[in-house]
């Protein structure tokens, strides 16, 4: 391994930025994630910072059934973040479409379909410390020697 | 000479401070807001259309998944809807459970709103200690119904669980906690030299203004309208109710009014236990045809329901309205306009606590 690179693993490994963007769900996995930033979960003692912006983003956490409005504008957020990157589905609404997902609605699941997901945590909602533990679990796989691997 | 421009300022849909998605445009001159414009649609999932021809059952679940802060009120209005219309009884002691649990959930949805707002105006000091507390009050909602956000607690003639009395001693504890940590952080709050300069006097809603936007809700009662509809309700009736009303219809006095609120639910909460009988938890009933309308006081505002159903207990229509529709459209035409700074629009928003995923279900 190159030396630049493992320094950019080091770094990498104590400073992840998360943004997240709600496609349409009910707020339940909305307020879960906002759970994970409260000092019991502490989300910040990882390194993970939750900013809400995908300019600095490294990974995304959607939540919610695919909504008409977001069909181009998913994508765009998407492009916006900086390589490397990896989006993860939370709840059952991004995988499935959970209870929407029925004739009449206008929802469009899954989220995959529209946009690469690394990772997915079911659950209606799922607990603020599966969200935690998806990002800390993804974070290595994702962020760890990405150049090499591009290589 | 220097030339003014008027600037069309869009914010959203996609914002650090937003938790939901919508888009408010302003028009401002410099940074002063002459109007503004709420757009929204991008949650709109069609829920009212999937209920339609559903049994109960399922619209029972269904209605708790319209909003996931206020899950409970939710599925309290639609269930006390349908007990409404086939004449169902409940028990007593089903009757305080209810409140138990919908003041817990308006205490944890009161506490994120201002944990929102603090957040907002980076005062993230307070915003961390609010968010902290309200995990108590999450977990007092886990220990009596089992889930965390999607408690489904209520149904037709009852609640599901019976509070055991080990668990009310620790419900007991924790709101003693919840209540001490409140007065601490409502003192700070109130004496915050930079919280009282980002909040005093920004984002005036006059009570004429209010009554003409029907505003409902915590803020409605932050311009002087003494407006709640737990007055009409039965069991809140008996519990002694008043609402809690703030004149100066700023951003501070809307925050005041939801940490005077938590400690309200507390006190409601402690009445409940004590005048908590003995007794059965379910009473009978089966749903028949009819159709009713209902109102309950949902943490955010009014919320009606409308039902209609079968002999067969399927949900022929329904139709909800909800509280954060009035107070968006309250906050986009006289709150956002003449604010000073652009900085302030989104706090300003932030304080109407408009929950986006009620809006459009």
């Amino acid at each position: 391994m190159s030396m630049i690179q493992s320094m950019k693993n080091a770094v990498r490994s104590r400073s992840i930025h998360v943004s997240y963007v709600n496609v349409g769900s009910c707020n339940g996995c909305d307020i879960e994630i906002l759970a994970v930033l409260a000092p019991r979960y502490d989300i910040e003692q990882y390194g993970i910072y939750v900013h809400n912006n995908p300019r600095e983003a490294d990974i995304l956490l959607i939540t919610g059934a695919f909504t008409p409005q977001w069909e181009d504008k998913l994508e765009s957020i998407w492009n916006k973040i900086p390589e490397p990157k990896a989006a993860i589905a939370i709840g059952n609404c991004p995988i499935s479409g959970c209870v929407f997902n029925r004739r009449g609605s206008f929802v469009d699941p899954p989220v995959a379909k529209h946009i690469p997901i690394a990772a997915e945590v079911p659950g209606c909602p799922p607990r603020p410390t599966e969200i935690l533990n998806a990002v800390l679990s993804l974070a290595p796989v994702v962020f760890k020697d990405y150049e090499e691997k591009k290589a | 000479m220097k030339k003014v421009v008027d600037v069309s300022l869009p914010i959203g849909p996609l914002h650090p401070c937003f938790k939901e998605p919508a888009r408010i445009k302003c028009e401002t001159r410099g940074e002063f807001v002459l109007s503004a414009e709420v757009e929204l649609g991008y949650v709109k999932k069609g829920i009212e259309r999937i209920m339609r021809g559903r049994p109960w059952q399922e619209v029972m679940f269904l209605a708790e998944r319209i909003c996931g802060i206020c899950s409970v009120i939710h599925n309290m209005t639609f269930i006390e809807t349908v007990e409404q219309l086939s004449d169902i009884a409940v028990p007593d002691r089903a009757a305080l459970l209810r409140v138990v649990v919908n003041e817990l959930d308006r205490i944890q949805s009161h506490v994120l709103a201002n944990f929102s707002y603090c957040y907002t105006i980076e005062h993230e000091t307070l915003a961390m200690y609010l968010l902290n507390l309200r995990e108590t009050a999450m977990d007092m909602l886990e220990l009596i119904t089992g889930a965390r956000v999607t408690c489904a607690y209520m149904i037709p003639g009852g609640v599901r669980f019976d509070l055991r009395p080990e668990d009310r001693q620790t419900l007991e504890r924790s709101l003693t906690h919840i209540d001490t940590e409140i007065a601490r952080f409502t003192a700070m709050f109130k004496n915050g030299p930079l919280i009282g300069l980002r909040s005093r006097g920004i984002g005036i809603l006059t009570r004429e203004a209010a009554l003409e936007a029907h505003a409902v809700g915590p803020t409605a009662r932050a311009s002087g309208i003494a407006e709640d509809m737990r007055l009409r309700h039965p069991t809140y009736r008996k519990l002694g109710f008043e609402p809690v009303v703030y004149t100066e219809g700023d951003n501070y006095a809307r925050i005041m009014v939801r940490f005077d609120e938590v400690r309200q639910s507390i006190r409601l909460i402690q009445t409940c236990l004590e005048m908590l009988p003995e007794g059965l938890i379910r009473g009978g009933g089966s749903v028949v045809a009819g159709e009713a309308t209902y109102v309950g006081e949902a943490p955010r505002g009014e919320l009606t329901y409308f039902v209609k159903t079968d002999d067969y207990g399927r949900i022929v229509d329904i139709s909800v309205q909800t509280p954060s529709i009035m107070n968006i459209e309250a906050c986009a035409h006289y709150m956002l306009t003449g604010v000073t700074s652009a900085a302030d629009v989104t706090s300003t928003f932030i304080s109407a606590d408009p929950c986006v995923a009620c809006t459009e279900r």
